[in-house]
């Protein structure tokens, strides 16, 4: 056994990768926030970069709303049966 | 051509035909050299105009050498390298031959300094790559290499109708920035050509639908050439051009969209390229000194991860036979060598730190902000966490992860050949090189570079991005498994549309058949042409009949009277003497 597979199908080890997976989000996200305060980060382009933690609020919602549309523009639209073209 | 410079195009080219009189590892060995040499060739070039030909009065130029032809041969002739290295076990010398050639005609177009050069090389490059989908020998690639070669004629052509009318309008062939002749038919038509060949919606639809159907090693070159030798013919032609950057800024959006949607791995992978080129053609529309850095630097970028990408999911596609994610998973325990270096060109594309995708996609998001360009920086940050969603998410994590199918033995997977290992860990090294080192690449750029890729703010900003673009694919996991299906693109115009409208044009056109053009038929062709026929065929029966049969008959009765008087009897002739003699007599002495 791997070590990638002892870490996926062990349930307590995955629990503890999910913990540090949110941990990591956090640090990040906190990260995001105190580190320009802390250090200079130059000028940035647009004033809504100035918003806390910007790139992952901004992350989070592209994430969503790629999905939530996509998925909304292919049911309504886009997705066909795989012999679309074959009938 | 100059003395001194040599193609390195026409070297793969030519080149590419002593494949097949070679045998074994000397074929292997010239199957690498033959990039390898084309790659030392570009290294070696020397800024400045080579290989001027004087045809028909028309100096052609071959040789354009400068910092951004040299930057796109180099990695062009630099992933025909990797591609070789992937394709050696493949026992097929026309694959090898059409790939050669494809690469070779990708470098010609890109040294080209003249528009009928640049012309010549286009149409080697659409044929050549047509080839290589048609050596995958199924129908579906046999039907997907036709639609493929019929758009990209449909290209070609208004390519050329742009260049006479250019030509015919200027006087000159020189291929330059086009910008002052914007909103001509030249200008147009050349601009649709070049937008066709990168892929831009609506015309792009051949690129997923052909990618997906090339063959496993011969998609590694298709990904690389088409889309990025049109961004250079965008780059020397139409920067700056406004229309660019919006198409850009969706095009980026549009491949992720459709992304969400598609099930089979390398159409998925194919959805991103035009993404990829969203933000080069976007770069070049912006135009600034930063912008076309960003477009060329993110086209060298883009073609390593690329290509690797497609390695990584050929390699499962020839190992398994699977090409729909929701045949796969579980590939890990299989396969992990190639997920690794699989996740190395999914974290280049989606621009994590230290790697490439990270030091060139980033160029072209702060052109955008530095014009104060706030809905295309939006878009194209949003299209970034979409590229990490899909490609360094969705894609590996039902590839290699997710729900395992009960599959037989032989699709349970297993490493690729050393070679294609050798392959995608190339391609890996470079990725990394540049996102480590992105001096290496900077300095080589069109424009001087004073961009800094490692500040403080885009680390964070860009770690934030992707980590809470994770955060969001976990918890909508649910929502993305990957459904049997396919999804409508422009290219359902030329599938269906075109059936739909022979249909649809059927009924009337039979009328108008029937109709109109049936008694025009009749009354400008038929009745005029039978009218002449028939008082022909009475002058034949009447005139020339009647001459005949009246020459017939006098020949009979003058041969009755020759019949009497030649009687065959001896007496008759001394009779007719004796009386001839007679009547000389009298004659004579009456006279």
């Amino acid at each position: 056994m791997s070590f990638l597979e002892r870490l996926l199908k062990d349930p307590v080890r995955f629990a503890r990768l999910k913990r540090w997976f949110y941990v990591g989000l956090a640090v990040v996200a906190v990260a995001e926030i105190a580190l320009p305060l802390v250090f200079d980060a130059g000028h940035p382009h647009f004033s809504f970069e100035r918003f806390p933690a910007w790139g992952s609020i901004y992350g989070l919602v592209s994430c969503v709303a790629i999905i939530v549309v996509s998925k909304l523009i292919g049911k309504a639209w886009l997705m066909r049966r795989e012999d679309h073209y074959d009938s | 051509m100059t003395p001194g410079w040599i193609h390195p195009g026409l070297v793969l080219i030519l080149g590419a035909w002593l494949l097949p009189l070679l045998r074994g590892r000397i074929k292997r060995a010239a199957m690498i050299l033959l990039p390898v040499a084309a790659l030392v060739l570009c290294l070696v070039s020397t800024p400045g105009t080579h290989g001027v030909v004087h045809v028909l009065g028309l100096d052609l130029v071959f040789g354009r050498v400068d910092a951004t032809s040299l930057v796109f041969a180099c990695v062009f002739a630099l992933i025909a390298c990797v591609g070789m290295v992937f394709a050696l076990h493949v026992e097929d010398d026309s694959q090898h031959i059409a790939a050669l050639t494809y690469a070779g005609s990708a470098l010609g177009v890109t040294f080209a300094g003249d528009l009928l050069t640049l012309y010549v090389f286009w149409e080697v490059m659409a044929i050549a790559s047509t080839l290589i989908i048609w050596q995958r020998r199924q129908p579906s690639a046999i039907a997907a290499g036709f639609r493929y070669l019929l758009v990209h004629v449909v290209g070609g052509l208004a390519l050329l109708a742009g260049i006479v009318i250019h030509w015919t309008q200027t006087g000159s062939l020189a291929f330059g920035d086009m910008g002052a002749f914007s909103g001509g038919l030249a200008w147009s038509l050349i601009l649709v050509a070049f937008l066709l060949n990168a892929a831009v919606p609506p015309l792009g639809a051949w690129l997923p639908d052909a990618y997906a159907e090339a063959p496993v090693t011969g998609a590694v070159f298709m990904t690389a050439f088409t889309t990025k030798s049109a961004v250079y013919a965008l780059i020397r032609g139409f920067p700056g051009t406004e229309l660019l950057v919006w198409l850009g800024a969706f095009m980026a959006v549009y491949g992720v969209v459709y992304a969400v949607l598609e099930n089979d791995a390398r159409r998925l992978l194919a959805y991103h390229i035009i993404s990829q080129v969203g933000y080069m053609v976007c770069g070049v529309g912006i135009g600034t000194q930063l912008a076309i850095n960003g477009a060329t630097a993110h086209a060298f970028a883009h073609i390593l991860y690329k290509a690797l990408l497609f390695m990584g999911a050929g390699a499962v596609l020839q190992t398994t036979g699977l090409r729909k994610l929701s045949e796969m998973g579980g590939l890990y325990k299989t396969m992990p060598k190639t997920l690794g270096l699989y996740m190395v060109g999914a974290f280049a594309i989606s621009a994590v730190p230290l790697f490439s995708g990270f030091v060139s996609k980033s160029m072209v998001v702060s052109a955008a902000g530095e014009t104060h360009r706030a809905g295309v920086f939006l878009m194209l940050t949003l299209a970034s966490a979409g590229t990490f969603l899909h490609t360094g998410l969705k894609l590996p994590y039902y590839m290699f992860f997710g729900k395992e199918s009960d599959r037989p033995q032989d699709r349970r997977g297993k490493e690729p050949p050393a070679n294609m290992l050798v392959a995608m860990a190339l391609a890996a090294v470079a990725c990394i090189l540049i996102g480590v080192f992105p001096g290496l690449l900077y300095r080589h750029l069109p424009n001087p570079v004073d961009y800094v890729p490692y500040t403080l703010q885009h680390v964070t900003g860009t770690v934030g991005l992707l980590g809470f673009t994770a955060l969001g694919f976990f918890l909508l996991l649910k929502h993305l498994d990957p459904a049997p299906t396919i999804s409508l693109d422009t290219d359902w115009f030329y599938r269906r549309g075109a059936a739909v409208f022979v249909k649809w044009i059927q009924t009337p056109l039979a009328r108008l058949e029937s109709g109109t053009v049936g008694e025009v038929c009749e009354f400008v062709i038929r009745r005029p042409v039978l009218g002449t026929a028939h008082l022909l065929r009475r002058f034949d029966s009447f005139v020339v009949d009647s001459l005949l049969v009246g020459i017939g008959r006098s020949i009979q009765s003058s041969s009755q009277v020759l019949k009497t008087a030649a009687s065959g009897h001896a007496q008759h002739y001394g009779l007719l003497m004796a009386a001839g003699f007679l009547a000389l007599l009298v004659l004579a002495l009456l006279a």
